[in-house]
């Protein structure tokens, strides 16, 4: 059986710069993939251009058994492809709870039923108990901390039952609490059932959670393997610290 | 909160629908009808303006729009009743709204600033048609429908009705969508549109559902104003300080509110009326008008309605802190007491 995710050659130019130089990599289904890489890689470029916001110059993508190149953000999303942002992006003028509502992937006729029914605020109160946003629940995003608003971002994108979540940088510029709090989550949706692509620089998160580690070095990948080989390895080593 | 908002609506309406009934001068009911008409097309601007955040400044190319299908349709045909001009009503709505439609399909891929560019140059290519498609237009001579036929003493009446009505529908319409998932969608858009397309709301659907009803509505407004007129010429009919007027309603009274954009036409059609009156003929008031907008600006840079809206959740926020804290509040009280 294919993977979940097929990524193949794919390039992006950005002028001069090859952000991605023919990156090719598979994730297999139920694992918690890492792609890790020095700065500059091309990680979030790559995770850009998977998940619709890019075109790709070459290449192909392919989820789920189907090729997927160059396809809409929303089309993806609502076939079970979510993403999280470096930077937390919720709705900051909307509530804590109307920013899990709008992301329920909601067909033509439904846009016009109730802002908030009955079902949207019953899917949306599991996901604010799990999450233990039901506190905030109505309070506006912009008046959350960033660090709950990384939560509910990633809250948000399970509102569509998603196959594969690509996180980009889970744990950047939040606290060590709540970096044990966004493992739990993800190792229990992971026990769910969903696939995690995961960009991180936090090594020791990376260690304890992902197997197996895909390391970009200038758009391509070097190297892929369980975590334990990763920091033996001599191509590794030479993209991090240089020859 | 339903019931409150319904009484608000009952109440405004009523109250409106009241006012011809005590006599009012003719300059009062005319400040009156417009002050209406700016009220329906601030509103309906809110709907992209506000709600989706995409400023168009090309609104006025639509209020000509109407203006010009109205005239023209009775050029050809003579009007047998007052009443008949309003019954057209509908299609020169739906002749706006598809005009409107492909429009935006193409203007709304561009954002914010640019958008506002790219309408505005929508709005001069409009008229500089009317102007030269003399066969049609006639140009800068304009078009005459004649005058309304209804009783001098009574004129106003059935533009003031029509109007109202139309109000309503607009009112009604924008109610609707903050209610519904189009309204959460919209705000979506305004919010942080990438974001929105990524997680599956339909961004281009409702963006051009909110700019075809919007500009739908506005082309109403339009083909009201030629008949209530009489005549029409290219330069007032298709008129950048309509497109200014009505963002700046919007802009004062708050933008994405039910209620901003009627109080903004409120005071500003009001003020600046007020203000030509009293400064005669003068240029005066214009400036007299900027200063009206350039005060509120200042003291409420998010319009009226917002700023009345969180003034009243930080005090509810207070007085509920106060309810479960009641040591608190009387620490404080003594602490002020103290100073």
């Amino acid at each position: 059986m294919a993977s979940l995710l097929d990524v193949d050659g794919l390039v992006k130019v950005f002028g001069a710069v090859r952000a991605v130089d023919g990156a090719s990599f598979a994730v297999e289904a139920n694992t918690i993939t890492a792609l890790i890489g020095p700065n500059g890689s091309g990680k979030t470029t790559l995770f850009n251009v998977i998940t619709g916001y890019l075109r790709p110059d070459h290449g192909r993508v392919r989820f789920a058994d189907r090729d997927v190149t160059g396809h809409d953000a929303g089309k993806l999303y609502r076939r079970g492809l979510s993403r999280t942002f470096q930077q937390a992006r919720v709705f900051p003028q909307l509530s804590v709870q109307e920013n899990l509502v709008v992301a329920g992937g909601y067909d033509w006729r439904q846009l016009f039923g109730r802002r908030i029914s009955r079902a949207d605020r019953e899917r949306a109160g599991h996901l604010l108990d799990e999450f233990r946003l039901a506190g905030v629940a109505d309070l506006l995003a912009a008046e959350l901390s960033y660090g709950q608003r990384k939560l509910l971002e990633f809250a948000a994108v399970l509102m569509s039952e998603p196959r594969l979540v690509l996180l980009d940088e889970p744990t950047a510029g939040v606290n060590p609490v709540l970096i044990e709090t966004m493992e739990r989550h993800i190792r229990e949706r992971h026990a769910a059932g969903i696939t995690f692509l995961i960009v991180e620089h936090d090594m020791s998160f990376v260690m304890r959670l992902c197997d197996p580690v895909i390391v970009l070095d200038r758009g391509r990948q070097i190297f892929a393997g369980p975590p334990s080989e990763v920091q033996t390895n001599p191509l590794v080593l030479d993209a991090y610290l240089g020859a | 909160m339903r019931g409150a908002s319904a009484a608000r609506g009952v109440a405004f309406f009523g109250l409106l629908a009241c006012l011809p009934a005590f006599n009012l001068a003719h300059w009062v009911l005319n400040m009156l009808v417009f002050t209406l008409m700016y009220a329906v097309m601030s509103s309906a601007w809110n709907l992209v303006g506000g709600f989706a955040g995409y400023p168009s400044l090309g609104h006025a190319a639509f209020f000509g729009l109407g203006a010009y299908a109205v005239a023209l349709w009775f050029q050809h045909h003579s009007i047998h009743s007052g009443y008949e001009p309003f019954w057209m009503l509908p299609l020169v709505g739906l002749l706006g709204a598809a005009v409107g439609l492909p429009i935006a399909a193409i203007a709304m891929r561009t954002r914010a600033d640019v958008f506002a560019i790219v309408t505005i140059t929508l709005l001069f290519v409009a008229q500089t048609l009317a102007f030269n498609l003399r066969s049609i237009t006639e140009g800068a001579q304009g078009l005459a429908i004649g005058p309304a036929p209804f009783a001098v003493r009574t004129f106003e009446r059935p533009f003031y009705y029509v109007l109202l009505g139309l109000l309503a529908v607009t009112m009604g319409l924008t109610f609707a969508s903050m209610r519904s998932k189009i309204g959460l969608s919209l705000a979506s858009v305004r919010g942080d549109e990438d974001k929105a397309r990524g997680i599956g709301v339909r961004v281009t659907g409702v963006k051009l559902l909110a700019f075809s009803v919007s500009v739908g509505l506005t082309a109403m407004v339009g083909g009201i104003w030629a008949y209530y007129e009489g005549f029409i010429y290219p330069q007032f009919a298709i008129d950048p300080l309509i497109t200014i007027a009505i963002v700046l309603m919007t802009f004062l009274g708050g933008r994405a509110t039910l209620w901003g954009p009627i109080l903004g036409a409120l005071v500003l059609e009001i003020a600046q009326q007020w203000f030509a009156y009293s400064f005669g003929g003068s240029k005066f008031y214009l400036i007299a008008y900027a200063l009206v907008f350039l005060v509120v600006m200042l003291l409420l840079p998010r319009g009226i309605v917002p700023s009345i809206e969180d003034w009243m959740r930080r005090r509810r926020r207070r007085q509920s802190v106060d309810a479960v804290e009641p040591t608190l509040a009387a620490s404080r009280s003594l602490a002020k007491g103290s100073v």
